[in-house]
């Protein structure tokens, strides 16, 4: 007689987990069933050379919502972010306001000390910086309910389900004309464009327009990637807690802290358990059936895999109505960034501030310029990997020196682009995936030429390997691409952005859903919260 | 006789096609309207010149299709002279292989045509044709439409918002779920998701990126690709319709019906400033010094220029005049007009004539319209530019009349070729751009450089100088998702409202923008004189 739960979860990632804690907390019985051997799907930490531990992919936290911390009580279960200061953007010798080996662009939290940075580049930006934060602020408060609500259907004959956007468009009236304005920028522009708005230092609105590139396959000229600029406010208004980070042991320690908060609640979690089928009796989900033959019932079934996972691979061909399946196939997944995990046996010299200082302690944004961003767009459109990368730079052992032996360090390079579909001539991204790392190696050189001799260990993750490893279909890091058409009430598809599929008992909880990617935990939360809805529950 | 201050309703700066329709409404009206254009001809970039003897050319636009059928109905237009032809050849893409897509306006015929390049397209495409139709349809009732005041709905926006949201209900579930999604999308995904042949994808998908600075995979294109199909008789092929006479026949049409009306048109007359007092308009200023009084002034000029440089700094306060000046005109769009000795050779024809009386499109696949643009990014003029050309002498020989037998006259659009170019300018570029025209356009009909009997070539920088367009963009600003609907040319001054009272705004850079449709001007009158109509009371 195969076991039964109220409740199976596919996918042991930081969704799945939050939705199981959720779940668990109100009484059901929850069982989580990841398929490796380490929890986090891509939140991970793991030991690539010996003595060094990653954040494989996933290597800040920007976003995690602050209701899930303090519901699941994360930091008793072991959550400590560890803040980060700064992002510096070096730039090549001749094109900044120094004269000399090269300048740099240095953005701190303490905004005198930015302010009077920027003032070496331009007045106007250092005073249009000023007013340019106070109103993202204003915007990020505005906006941030959103991520909260459940998305309406807006062709569904039933008023009921308009109501949260209906008390959304009354605050958005309530706005003063100009943010109203903006709002719309926000929602419509490019970052660049946007940014345009206020600035003229190139380096600065090429870094700061990177934010909003993170994985999609857009350039920072591209109109939908304004949006992303918000984020980076949101942590300002969360209060006591800043969620914007690293968190201590890595990635892989917000998903362990989730993990032990959904046990504590009574949730099992099984790893090395995968799933091969979703068992269905007429058009209702009654549990699955792991690669080991070993069935599991339940009454319902979340699935924080992403959509193409969910539905084509876990269901049996012919099992979704047709129109459905259409749209499914239609989602875009065109994942676009790599990553390139460094062990190093000394720290990165940089030419244009060199030896060691504060400024390693931050971000490092290779994003000299928009041309570059933008050159390195058009490398990835054609199906090449960027020739001359972006790279987000992150040196978590500064602040968390327990991640690699004493005196050493481990280097996170987040890259873009890398675009999941090269072009034929190149060959698979097996072929590509050194010399892809050399061009990121490379890259950094131009600016830290040190780092051929600091290396001794490399670590290069391509979509490819982002696709294998984690299950991501396409390699995409938010399971779905961030683009306006994939947004909201059409994420993932029209008519199903309410964590329902057109299977009864059949729930997706992971960042193919409403709000999307990123470690925010939005999505296992309120999918949690539907189908206790559903059951005439509260999530207690 | 002049008549003298006080003496008008209404003045109206500009007299481009939207200006002529905004003053004929209003004079149909009652209203005594003054209509002033800086240059000696009205019409803006409906013109057309005389190239060589005889031989007469669209200088700028050269279709009309998008034609608002209502302005033409109600200004009697067709008595005034407008006479339309519409080739049964809608589009000709001769590719590099000698073959060539057709899109025709009969559905049936192109998709037989079709079968050549693809099976599946060609069972695929009156299927596309419908659901461009169905969501052209929708975009055709928007278009109409004011957009609703965000700030504070009224009672009329919100009934006008009833209106639409029944036309949305009209379209069905699943119409009315897949606008919502493919409006804000890449046109090179909506057309990649019912077509496969990349040719027949870039002929559809290029109406998307017409006049825009942006490449088939910019979000928003869809939403400029539908916009185009909406109304008439567009569908996945698009309107070609050109005026008998050329656009100046429309122009002519047009001017007839604002005089016809009581509209006094003054040429060479620019206007330097808006006057106000008490954040009311009071008139304007031309460069002659002369001061002419009005309690309406409509801009059929784009609002950049009307509220960063016409208006008054002081009255339209800091904070709008920093919003107008970031209005987004990036100009990409050249043209370069031939006379020909007689017709080019297009060996992709193959001889029948028929098929170069559509738009002849040079824009050989997504990827090479995205590869032309990338040039754009960086100040640089494409090195194969898309094209759209047009020999309008073949529907209309009225144009070749007065020429030696065998003159036909063609006329290109030239994309990309932005504003500002790094490293260089235009005056130095300007023959270049012409050369490199010809020589492309020789690629599909060899030997088309030595027919070159005259040749103007017409660059952003000129459209800038000559018709005072912001960064020389002929649809008066981006036709792209952030200047659409309730936010063209900003919010909360979309409804042709701007922020003087009794200052108006009736050009392209108003919803539903550019092209040549006359929907701006329209909309703009029914709002000038609902405004004028509740003041009287």
């Amino acid at each position: 007689m195969p076991e039964r739960y109220d409740a199976v979860i596919i996918g042991g990632g930081h969704n799945g987990l939050i939705s199981a804690a959720y779940l668990a907390r109100a009484g059901l019985r929850t069982l989580v069933l990841e398929r490796r051997h380490v929890l986090g799907g891509a939140a991970v930490t793991e030991e690539i050379v010996p003595g060094f531990r990653f954040s494989v992919a996933s290597y800040v936290v920007s976003l995690l919502r602050p209701e899930v911390i303090r519901e699941l009580d994360l930091p008793r279960h072991g959550l400590e972010i560890l803040p980060l200061d700064g992002t510096l953007t070096p730039v090549r010798p001749g094109e900044g306001p120094a004269s000399g080996g090269g300048d740099y662009l240095w953005r701190v939290n303490d905004h005198g000390r930015t302010v009077r940075e920027l003032r070496r580049w331009s007045l106007a930006d250092a005073e249009a910086y000023e007013e340019y934060g106070q109103l993202m602020v204003e915007m990020a408060r505005f906006i941030k309910p959103i991520l909260g609500i459940i998305p309406p259907d807006p062709t569904a004959n039933d008023p009921r389900g308009l109501m949260p956007v209906a008390s959304l468009l009354r605050s958005f009236q309530q706005l003063p004309q100009r943010q109203q304005a903006v709002f719309v920028q926000l929602m419509t522009m490019s970052a660049t464009d946007f940014l345009r708005q206020w600035f003229v230092t190139d380096p600065l609105i090429a870094t700061m327009s990177a934010s909003g590139i993170i994985g999609t396959y857009l350039g920072i000229q591209s109109p939908g990637t304004a949006y992303v600029l918000l984020h980076h406010y949101m942590g300002e208004i969360d209060g006591a807690f800043r969620a914007w980070g690293i968190p201590r042991g890595g990635t892989g320690g917000i998903s362990y802290a989730i993990a032990s908060a959904a046990q504590a609640l009574g949730a099992e979690i099984r790893t090395e358990a995968p799933v091969a089928r979703i068992n269905l009796k007429g058009d209702r989900a009654t549990g699955v059936v792991l690669e080991s033959g070993e069935e599991i019932e339940a009454a319902h079934v979340l699935s924080s895999a992403d959509a193409k996972v969910t539905f084509l691979d876990l269901l049996e061909p012919g099992t979704l109505p047709p129109e459905f399946e259409a749209e499914i196939r239609r989602f875009k997944f065109r994942g676009s960034s790599g990553k390139v995990n460094l062990a190093v046996d000394r720290l990165p010299d940089f030419t244009c501030l060199p030896g060691y200082g504060e400024h390693l302690r931050g971000a490092i944004s290779f994003s000299p310029s928009v041309d570059d961003m933008e050159r390195a767009y058009d490398d990835a459109k054609y199906g090449h990997w960027s020739r001359r990368p972006y790279v987000d730079m992150i040196i978590p052992t500064l602040v968390d020196p327990a991640m690699a032996p004493p005196g050493k360090h481990v280097i996170s390079c987040f890259v873009q682009y890398a675009p999941y579909k090269l072009d034929p001539s190149l060959g698979t991204w097996d072929d590509n995936r050194e010399a892809f790392g050399d061009a990121v190696i490379d890259r950094i050189a131009e600016f830290a030429p040190n780092i051929r001799d600091i290396i001794v260990g490399r670590q290069v993750l391509t979509p490819l390997d982002i696709e294998r490893t984690m299950g991501l279909t396409e390699g995409n890091i938010f399971q779905g691409e961030l683009t306006l058409e994939q947004l909201f009430f059409n994420r993932p598809v029209p008519g199903y952005a309410r964590f329902r599929t057109p299977l009864r008992n059949l729930w997706l909880s992971g960042s193919s859903t409403h709000p999307g990617g990123g470690i925010m935990g939005a999505n296992g939360r309120l999918a949690a919260i539907e189908l206790l809805r559903s059951l005439g529950r509260k999530a207690a | 006789m002049t008549p003298t201050n006080g003496s008008y309703d209404a003045i109206v700066i500009g007299g481009g096609h939207n200006a002529l329709v905004t003053a004929a409404y209003l004079g149909k009206a009652g209203r005594r309207v003054l209509v002033l254009e800086q240059r000696e001809v009205v019409g803006g970039l409906l013109e057309t010149i005389e190239l060589a003897p005889g031989a007469r050319v669209p200088r700028y636009a050269h279709t009309v299709g998008r034609l608002r059928p209502a302005v033409v109905r109600e200004l009697g237009l067709k008595a005034r002279g407008l006479s339309l032809a519409a080739p049964a050849v809608r589009v000709f893409a001769p590719q590099a292989d000698g073959r060539a897509i057709v899109l025709r306006a009969d559905v049936a015929e192109t998709a037989a045509g079709l079968r050549a390049w693809s099976e599946a397209d060609a069972e695929a495409y009156a299927g596309f044709d419908r659901l461009v139709r169905a969501l052209g349809g929708f975009m055709s009732s928007l278009a109409e439409a004011t957009p609703p005041d965000v700030a504070g709905p009224s009672l009329g926006d919100a009934i006008a918002g009833l209106r639409l949201g029944r036309r949305f209900r009209g379209l069905g579930t699943l119409d009315g779920r897949t606008i919502l999604r493919v409006l804000p999308m890449p046109v090179a995904d909506f057309v990649a998701e019912s077509l496969e042949t990349d040719a027949l994808q870039a002929a559809i998908a290029w109406r998307g990126v017409r006049y825009a600075a942006m490449g088939p995979w910019s979000a928003g294109t869809t939403a400029h690709l539908l916009a185009d199909a909406a109304g008439n008789d567009g569908g996945a092929a698009g309107e070609t319709v050109v005026a008998i006479g050329g656009p100046g026949a429309l122009v002519n049409a047009l001017a007839l019906a604002a005089r016809g009306a009581g509209a006094e048109v003054r040429t060479g007359a620019r206007v330097v400033a808006v006057t106000s007092r008490d954040g009311a308009v009071t008139g304007v200023t031309l460069e002659s010094g002369e001061q002419i009084e009005a309690p309406i002034v409509v801009g059929g000029i784009d609002p950049k220029h009307l509220l960063v440089d016409l208006a008054d700094p002081v009255a339209v306060g800091p904070q709008l005049r920093w919003r107008a000046g970031n209005i987004r005109t990036p100009g990409v769009t050249a043209k370069v007009n031939l006379v020909l000795k007689k017709l080019p050779v297009f060996p992709a024809a193959g001889g029948d004539e028929s098929l170069l009386r559509g738009r002849i499109l040079l824009a050989e696949g997504i990827d090479p319209i995205e590869r032309a643009f990338d040039a754009a990014k960086y100040g640089q003029i494409s090195q194969t530019p898309i094209l759209e050309a047009m020999i309008p002498s073949l529907l209309d020989p009225s144009l070749v009349e007065g020429a030696p037998a065998g003159t036909q006259v063609m006329s290109v659009i030239v994309q990309y070729a932005p504003r500002n170019l790094r490293d260089t300018d235009w005056d130095a570029q300007r023959d270049a751009l012409g050369d490199r025209v010809v020589e492309r356009l020789g690629s599909v009909a060899p030997g088309i450089a030595k027919l070159v009997k005259a040749r103007e070539v017409l660059t952003p920088l000129d459209l800038e100088r000559e018709h005072g367009l912001a960064g020389g963009h002929p649809l008066h600003g981006e036709p792209a998702l952030d200047s659409w609907f309730a936010w063209r040319p900003l919010l909360g001054h979309a409804r042709y409202r701007m922020p003087l009272a009794g200052l108006y705004l009736c050009g392209s850079g108003a919803h539903p923008g550019g092209g040549v449709t006359g929907g701006p001007g329209q909309n703009a009158a029914r709002e000038i004189l609902a405004d004028s109509r509740s003041r009287r009371r």
